[in-house]
């Protein structure tokens, strides 16, 4: 099939077509709620940005639009959007990128988005972006979307590697094949892209011109098409006018679920298999596969007519860095290396950014805001709200912001690397065994320094059931914030054996997310396990630009989104600690009350008291907190003397610098030296040793061995803290899946640690 | 024979796709179509999944889904 001959009926169809866009569009005029009014009159045009995976479509969009975009979500799904408004030659734009796609299936939430953005709001022209060394597969979803009739332009991206390969391409030829305007660009080097936007602009001015000549596929099919929308014009006039008419036969044709939902249509109606009825007996009954077919046919024969490329094929770089990379003895250990280093320049570059953050608030800005709490008089309950609720909450906010900014960089530099489908396919096996999906290891392996950073990064993974699951078993892999809690324990009780105790409590969390992940995947997660077919794109340096402009975006997003949260239940916290004020025990605080009330549930597992019942609550905000709670508790405070001064305005600022340039050298010595896991070292410096003197032997007398290795299990297993909830919530958009993590953990915990307690005491451990 | 079969470096012609639903839909949209050629290029580390080259690009996928494809060796 040449899509350059067209037969006669084809370019009547085309003619009738454009005159029904026309008519459609200006019908349409009172459906545009936000931009009403005649297409000459409109101020603003919209322009939506789709192509393909790897096609370079957000780095082509950073280039145009960079910091100006708005991120937000779908409606009702956790796909991000992403919008721009601003001007090119005087003519207002709003940008809108369409998440990457192969095709406009029913199958995906970013293909049903993609399409029912295209087809309900009606953008005034689309910006399809093509990657130029890959144009058969891209021009496949091309033709798709060219039969929703929609001005069109497209951008052939990445046009200087296809080049660099040898490949020309007659773009006056595929331009009039497609009726659409072609613009080479290479997003990466910013070339091309104002003729793309002025390209764009002009399709919007005169839609009629730059609708997509439909490419006929087969008289066949065509005919059939013609035949349902003959049908629908007869008995459903109405749905010709809200949809384009020939794209609505194709999808009532391949059975589409959402099109015959929205018709409230049987997939057996009469108007579609009477007009079916000859291809079905000449082509089998799968039309769906049958317009699948037709549509590569197109894309292979106009890639075939446009595209020369050279005789023989050189071995492509990507190839010889797979060669190691994926090879069957290196590729694990190269993986596990990268990994290693990932997780360590995550972690060690953040953390004297958030230690100095830290210091900083509970320094300086502490000080000064209780300076000014105390020229203003403020009651005491006032001053104790501000500095241990709110400014509190502030520091547990702004610690997260480092390692979250850290691990965005990191793993966007992985996926526009194109290292991140090798990762997934190296570890696919193996994980793959507990119900997960290659892509899952990288989110878990995160867990191990901070659970937050690792709910943040299921976003990797494209299916929704994968991403859950994977988010549901992250709160299993122990948390540097945990560390504290068993140091304290362990330097009580198992001071011997240190190492030993430490390390089976990070294997327990292992085994057991193996046991629970094959626990969900046979309950929760049953049914037919999410595909894995996915791109290995070639080796690509992701831009500067781009990397700089996903970092912030995540790290912006979580500031102001969770940071609401965090400071909310920072504050809560705080209330249930010092509430009723003025309370001289802490057990008579609403803390220490409800520490009472849930005592009783605790006494099986060998801790059954308010003091450890008040600490494990506080640990929600999170697990650290654990061990401040119990030193607060048990301990009772020398308050007096305890005050330090306040050094003088110029001192403080000069220390604030100064602190940050030794940050800044730490974090470049931590790059350097990758020995030695900084967040996971279980010493303790002598300093914080003796301070914890006291606590130890409060300790002691409270627990015995048993009762504390059954205590800093409950700590492992038990309740996410209330940062990863809101982290769930955000990627989620709902509450769901941190309630059930929630469920699960506190049983899993409390069963554990009773087997553990109660075990133990049957086998006269319990001494 | 299936791809699952084919070995790496060996070359197939699709002649079936036998799953159906999403999986058939998803194979056909990445160019998985009957008559085109597929080169086996590499088995992951482990064993699975497999890396095929098909239309002049590099796809993964797990040996289940490539035992619903039906390939005649090249």
């Amino acid at each position: 099939m040449n899509p350059g001959v067209r037969s006669q009926n084809t370019e009547v169809r085309n003619e009738r077509m454009k005159a029904e866009v026309k008519s459609r569009k200006s019908e349409s005029g009172i459906q545009d709620t936000e931009d009403s009014g005649t297409k000459k009159a409109k101020e603003t045009t919209t322009i939506a940005v789709a192509g393909n995976p790897n096609a370079g479509k957000s780095t082509l969009i950073n280039a145009i639009a960079g910091a100006r975009m708005q991120v937000g979500n779908w409606p009702g799904v956790t796909v991000e959007k992403k919008t721009a408004f601003f001007e090119h030659v005087g003519q207002r734009i709003k940008l809108v990128d369409l998440p990457g796609t192969y095709s406009l299936s029913p199958y995906t939430q970013e293909e049903i988005i993609t399409r029912d953005y295209l087809v309900h709001e009606k953008p005034d022209v689309i910006v399809n972006v093509v990657d130029a060394t890959n144009l058969e597969r891209n021009l496949y979803l091309t033709l798709q979307m060219m039969e929703l009739e929609i001005p069109m332009v497209l951008a052939l991206n990445i046009y200087d590697e296809a080049e660099a390969k040898g490949y020309r391409f007659d773009l006056k030829a595929l331009s009039s094949m497609l009726g659409v305007a072609v613009v080479p660009t290479t997003a990466t080097k910013g070339e091309g892209l104002k003729a793309l936007l002025t390209a764009a602009l002009a399709a919007a001015e005169d839609p009629a011109a730059h609708v997509p000549k439909p490419v006929a596929y087969g008289d066949d099919i065509e005919r059939a098409a013609d035949a349902v929308v003959g049908g629908l014009g007869s008995e459903l006039p109405d749905v010709l006018r809200q949809y384009p008419p020939r794209w609505l036969a194709l999808k009532l044709m391949e059975a589409d679920h959402t099109v015959l939902t929205r018709l409230g249509m049987p997939a057996d109606s009469p108007i579609i298999t009477s007009a079916t009825g000859h291809l079905r007996t000449a082509h089998g009954e799968d039309m769906e596969a049958l317009l699948a077919d037709a549509r590569y046919a197109q894309a292979t024969g106009l890639a075939r007519e446009v595209l020369k490329k050279p005789d023989v094929r050189k071995r492509e770089i990507t190839e010889k860095i797979d060669a190691v990379v994926l090879n069957r003895f290196f590729g694990i250990p190269i993986f596990l290396a990268a990994m290693w280093l990932m997780f360590k320049l995550t972690f060690d570059v953040s953390k004297p950014f958030a230690d100095w953050l830290g210091a900083m608030i509970s320094g300086p800005f502490k000080r000064a805001a209780e300076a000014l709490v105390a020229i203003l008089q403020a009651p005491a309950w006032i001053a104790s709200l501000i500095s241990d609720g709110i400014i509190a909450g502030v520091g547990a906010v702004l610690v997260f912001v480092p390692v979250i900014f850290a691990m965005m960089f990191f793993i966007t530099f992985l996926e526009g690397s194109g290292y991140m489908a090798r990762a997934a396919f190296v570890m696919d096996r193996a994980m793959h065994a507990i119900g997960l999906h290659g892509k899952s290891f990288i989110p878990m392996l995160l867990g191990f320094g901070c659970n937050v950073p690792a709910i943040y990064a299921t976003r990797t993974l494209e299916n929704p059931k994968d991403k859950a699951l994977t988010a549901l078993l992250i709160p299993l892999t122990s948390c540097g914030a945990r560390l504290p809690v068993y140091v304290v324990f362990i330097g009580t009780f198992f001071a011997s054996q240190a190492a030993t105790v430490l390390w089976s409590l990070y294997v327990m969390g292992i085994a057991l997310a193996i046991c629970v992940g094959m626990v969900f995947k046979r309950t929760l997660f049953r049914g037919e396990a999410p595909m894995f077919i996915m791109e290995l794109p070639p080796y690509r340096m992701p831009t500067f630009r781009s990397l700089m402009i996903h970092t912030w975006e995540k790290g912006k997003h979580f500031l102001i989104k969770a940071g609401t949260y965090i400071l909310a239940v920072s504050i809560i916290v705080w209330f249930l600690l010092n509430m009723p004020w003025g309370v001289e025990n802490k057990k008579d605080s609403y803390m220490g009350q409800v520490g009472q009330v849930i005592a009783p549930a605790l006494k099986p597992l060998g801790f059954g008291s308010w003091e450890a019942g008040s600490a494990l609550i506080a640990g929600l905000v999170a697990k650290e907190i654990v061990v401040g709670t119990m030193g607060e508790i048990y301990v009772k405070k020398e308050e007096e003397g305890e005050k330090e001064e306040a050094p003088p305005l110029r001192e403080e600022l000069a220390g604030i610098v100064t602190s940050f340039g030794t940050a800044v050298k730490e974090a470049g010595a931590n790059v350097i030296s990758t020995v030695g896991i900084a967040t996971m070292s279980s010493d303790e410096t002598e300093e914080k040793k003796a301070e914890r003197m006291p606590l130890r032997e409060e300790l002691q007398k409270q627990f015995t061995p048993l009762s504390a290795y059954a205590f800093i299990t409950f700590v492992l297993l038990y309740m996410p803290c209330a940062v990863v909830a809101i982290a769930m919530r955000q990627e989620f958009g709902t509450w769901k899946w941190y309630g059930i993590a929630f469920a699960y953990q506190m049983v899993l915990a409390w069963t554990v640690a009773f087997i553990i307690y109660q075990g133990g005491t049957l086998l006269g451990l319990g001494g | 024979m299936t791809l699952a079969e084919l070995r790496p470096g060996q070359k197939g012609r699709i002649l079936q796709i036998g799953a159906l639903g999403p999986l058939k839909r998803r194979l056909m949209d990445m160019g998985i179509v009957i008559g085109e050629e597929i080169v086996v290029e590499k088995v992951a580390p482990l064993g699975d999944p497999i890396e095929v080259r098909i239309k002049s690009y590099n796809l993964s996928l797990r040996k289940k889904e490539a035992h619903e494809i039906q390939v005649e060796a090249v």
